[in-house]
């Protein structure tokens, strides 16, 4: 303290008292993370850390944070600390514990098998002393003291074992049990939340300081959880599907790269089954989908930004895009079904699928594009009129180019979405559960011309075609059996590979985006 | 509102004067219900020396409702520059625009009167907006080069409008002219005065440049289409006082080969740069016009003598 020149604008050392709280903060953050591991099962709570299992182990941790907590509101209430608590914790913080502590308190009595009445009589007369302590007190105690004290109450209940791996319940008038491998890593989770918030606050010092540092963590944690359950799930699908779609991947031979999975189809005589005939559908789909729809969405932005006069024409096509792209895809699939393939031979195809999908996608490129549109400042439209540039010409050359990064990002947008639709395809495209590789679409080299209308006919596009989605489903349905040697395996690497489709076109997306941004800035 | 007042307590002494003008019918008009504010016909009607190379006459201009310009006649001499200074909202850009007929853009707009160019009618059927604004071009107040490289904003022009082929199929075809093209963006750019500074990045955007920079090749894209008039409307009220001296020095050089019109807020630029001045005041009516030393050393008008000297607006 004396080496430093302390004034109310430069504080450079640490107290003991912050660098307590300092890591309060860091054990919650752990504990949280154990919590959130535990729960997606990268940890068992039952195994042991230093001769104890796991859920005892985070129960003391919980204890020693809940009383270290309230350790620092009441330090700071007696003056021993250099804090800047405001009068009350605030009203919102009142309510967050009311309802922390009437829930606590309906569990608790639940657990003692007290009637309804009687719970619900607990949970009031506990919420109603948590809002009291928050709301009532200064800062320092109101936002510590209750937080701690849902810490050493869940510490208490995991470490004397009241709940542990083994403890499970069955919800009376439910079909349901909960086990102790959820309610654990939920209880932790929670209480290192109220921990964090509580300890960062203290770490802050109270006041505005506090309550910004304890919203930072608040907000950190939450999104780090969100991140968490995101890489989880991508984490899982790859780790299930790897072996699949790696199958018999080896270089040389008679092409430079083998790799079975993605080039071989499913037939009984494929040494590796393969998913070859799906994934050019699924490609195929998305381009067709684009084709159709881009185009047309693009012009039509244009037409209702640049030449319709704003009012109730271009008022009524808004509220019908924006209720066409909040239409289910199902609707989509039978209104294909009914209306497309009649047109085209009658059967499932794979042009029906594709102007099914361009249908479901045409409405978020229009909104988007007009947004993009309008967003183009008028000043090069200005400009651009000035120079006795026509209007058409002003639009394709100044404003289009301008607009292109907006629309780039609708049609990622909507292609991640129709990529994955199976409810239209199912109705429209259909194709096989195990395609062979004859059974994939050739349309490239499937044109033929002739001499009588419509002169130009593709057979590839008016046969039923398979897609990744749909192929995933009906593997599923029909129970994961069937002529192929693991069809679990099978069932994963296609899943991954519907997964790593999806982010390619994402990435094909992004690149445009960046690519056209870079060259209207730079 | 305070200023004006004091204005017209000024102007008690002219009471009789305006209702003497009053009674001839003419331009004698109540705002806001209590200034009376007086404008004559003889102090617009300046004679200038020289051809005339636009003539406007009893040009009235509403916006729906809001009646922005009142009858007003002025010729613009060719090669020279005309400044029009005014208040805000006095109708002086109103005006401007309506020489290259920009004010179509504005879908509530009506105009009335006659604009001629070189004695042709402006605003008759059958006028081609494209060739109109070839002639009369347009420099805007705060600069808007396109998200283009730097050749591409001064070749803009040209290129749309086929003089200069630049496309793929001009390329294959052997019809592109990239000599051309680049002796046209380097005689813009050299007359913008901009030359020096962006000689070697002509293919890095435009909008990398300075603000005063823009505005110089914002002047040059107007240049490459090779105007008759350049119409500039408050140029230099977004850049600091470097770049505006360099605007200023531009617009007096431009004024040998071009028609320059030139909307400002300040005085001094005004004063600096201008052979005529024409002061619209409030209620869009041109109040007084004339070579621009007599307008800021011995106007005709009470008010325009206040507002020159900065005792109103």
């Amino acid at each position: 303290m004396s080496r430093a020149t302390q004034t109310a604008l430069v504080r450079d050392d640490r107290t003991t008292y912050e660098a307590a709280a300092g890591a309060a903060v860091g054990l919650s953050g752990v504990a949280f993370v154990v919590g959130l591991a535990a729960l997606v099962g990268a940890v068992e709570i039952g195994d042991p850390v230093a001769g104890v299992e796991l859920s005892v182990a985070l129960g003391a941790v919980l204890l020693a944070l809940g009383l270290a907590v309230v350790g620092f509101g009441v330090a700071s209430r007696l003056g021993f600390v250099d804090a800047a608590p405001q009068p009350s914790a605030g009203v919102v913080a009142a309510v967050a514990f009311t309802a922390i502590w009437f829930a606590a308190g309906v569990t608790a009595a639940g657990a003692a098998g007290i009637g309804t009445v009687g719970r619900l009589g607990v949970g009031t007369v506990l919420g109603g002393g948590a809002f009291a302590v928050t709301a009532l007190p200064r800062e320092d105690v109101g936002s510590t003291v209750p937080a701690g004290a849902v810490a050493v109450l869940c510490g208490l209940a995991l470490v004397t074992g009241v709940v542990g791996p083994g403890w499970e319940r069955a919800l009376a008038g439910y079909n349901a049990t909960l086990f102790g491998d959820t309610v654990v890593p939920a209880v932790v989770l929670f209480a290192s939340l109220a921990t964090g918030w509580s300890a960062a606050k203290a770490y802050g010092g109270f006041g505005a300081r506090g309550r910004n540092v304890g919203a930072y963590v608040l907000i950190y944690l939450v999104v780090g959880s969100i991140l968490a359950v995101l890489v989880g799930l991508v984490a899982f699908v790859t780790a299930k599907g790897l072996p699949g779609l790696l199958n018999g991947v080896g270089v040389g031979g008679e092409t430079l790269v083998r790799w079975p999975f993605l080039t071989n189809g499913a037939g009984l005589l494929a040494d590796v089954a393969g998913v070859f005939p799906a994934l050019v559908g699924t490609v195929w789909l998305v381009i067709g989908a684009v084709l159709f729809a881009v185009p047309t969405g693009v012009g039509a932005a244009v037409f209702l930004s640049e030449y319709a006069e704003q009012g109730r024409f271009t008022g009524a096509v808004e509220v019908a895009t924006n209720g066409l792209w909040s239409t289910p895809s199902i609707v989509f699939g039978l209104f294909g079904a009914a209306f497309l393939i009649p047109r085209f031979g009658n059967q499932k195809s794979l042009i029906a699928g594709m102007l099914t999908l361009g249908f479901m996608l045409l409405p978020l490129v229009l909104i988007t594009s007009r947004e993009a549109i309008l967003a183009v400042p008028d000043e090069y439209r200005d400009a651009s009129a000035a120079l006795g540039v026509s209007k058409w010409q002003t639009i394709r050359s100044v404003v289009l180019p301008a607009a292109i990064p907006g629309v780039t990002t609708g049609v990622i947008l909507g292609v991640g979405r129709i990529a994955g639709e199976t409810a239209p395809i199912l109705l429209t495209m259909g194709g096989g559960v195990l395609p062979a590789k004859s059974a994939a679409p050739n349309v490239l080299s499937g044109f033929r011309l002739s001499a009588s209308p419509p002169f130009v006919s593709n057979p590839a596009l008016l046969e039923a075609t398979s897609a990744l989605p749909y192929q995933l489903y009906a593997l599923i349905t029909a129970g994961l059996s069937g002529n192929i040697r693991n069809p679990q395996e099978y069932a994963w690497g296609l899943a991954l590979t519907l997964l790593l489709v999806v982010l390619a076109f994402y990435a094909v997306g992004i690149a445009t985006r960046y690519y056209f941004r870079r060259k209207l800035h730079q | 509102m305070s200023q004006t007042e004091n204005a017209d307590a000024e102007d008690a002494t002219d009471a009789t004067a305006v209702t003497a003008n009053r009674t001839d019918g003419r331009r004698a008009s109540t705002t806001a219900g209590e200034t009376v504010e007086e404008t004559r016909p003889e102090w617009t009607s300046y004679e200038a020396s020289g051809e005339t190379k636009v003539a406007v006459e009893d040009l009235d201009v509403h916006y729906g409702d809001d009646h922005a310009l009142k009858g007003v006649s002025m010729d613009i001499p060719e090669e020279s520059v005309t400044a029009l200074i005014g208040p805000s909202g006095c109708g002086k850009s109103t005006y401007l625009r309506c020489l290259n007929r920009m004010n179509d853009r504005i879908r509530a707009a009506s105009v009335d009167g006659t604009v001629e160019l070189d004695g042709e009618d402006v605003y008759q059927d059958g006028v081609d907006l494209v060739e109109l604004r070839k002639r009369v071009g347009m420099v805007f107040q705060s600069p808007n080069p396109f998200p283009k490289s730097i050749r591409e904003n001064v070749s803009y022009g040209p290129r749309k409008h086929g003089d200069i082929e630049t496309g793929l199929l001009a390329r294959l075809t052997g019809r592109a002219e990239p000599e051309r093209e680049a002796r046209l963006v380097e005689r813009s750019l050299e007359r913008a005065a901009l030359w020096e500074e962006v000689n070697d990045r002509l293919d890095d955007n435009a909008l990398g440049l300075s603000g005063g920079q823009q505005q110089r090749l914002c002047i040059a894209r107007c240049l490459a289409v090779d105007p008759e008039v350049i119409l500039m409307d408050e140029p230099a009220s977004a850049l600091d006082p470097i770049a505006t001296a360099k605007i200023e020095d531009l617009i007096e050089d431009l004024a040998q080969d071009y028609t320059v019109v030139v909307v400002t807020h300040s005085m001094q630029q005004a004063a600096r740069v201008s052979d005529q001045t024409a002061v619209f005041l409030t209620g869009g009516e041109l109040v007084e016009y004339d070579d621009t030393e007599k307008i800021f050393e011995n106007p005709e008008s009470q008010r325009v003598e206040d507002y020159v000297s900065g005792k109103f607006g």
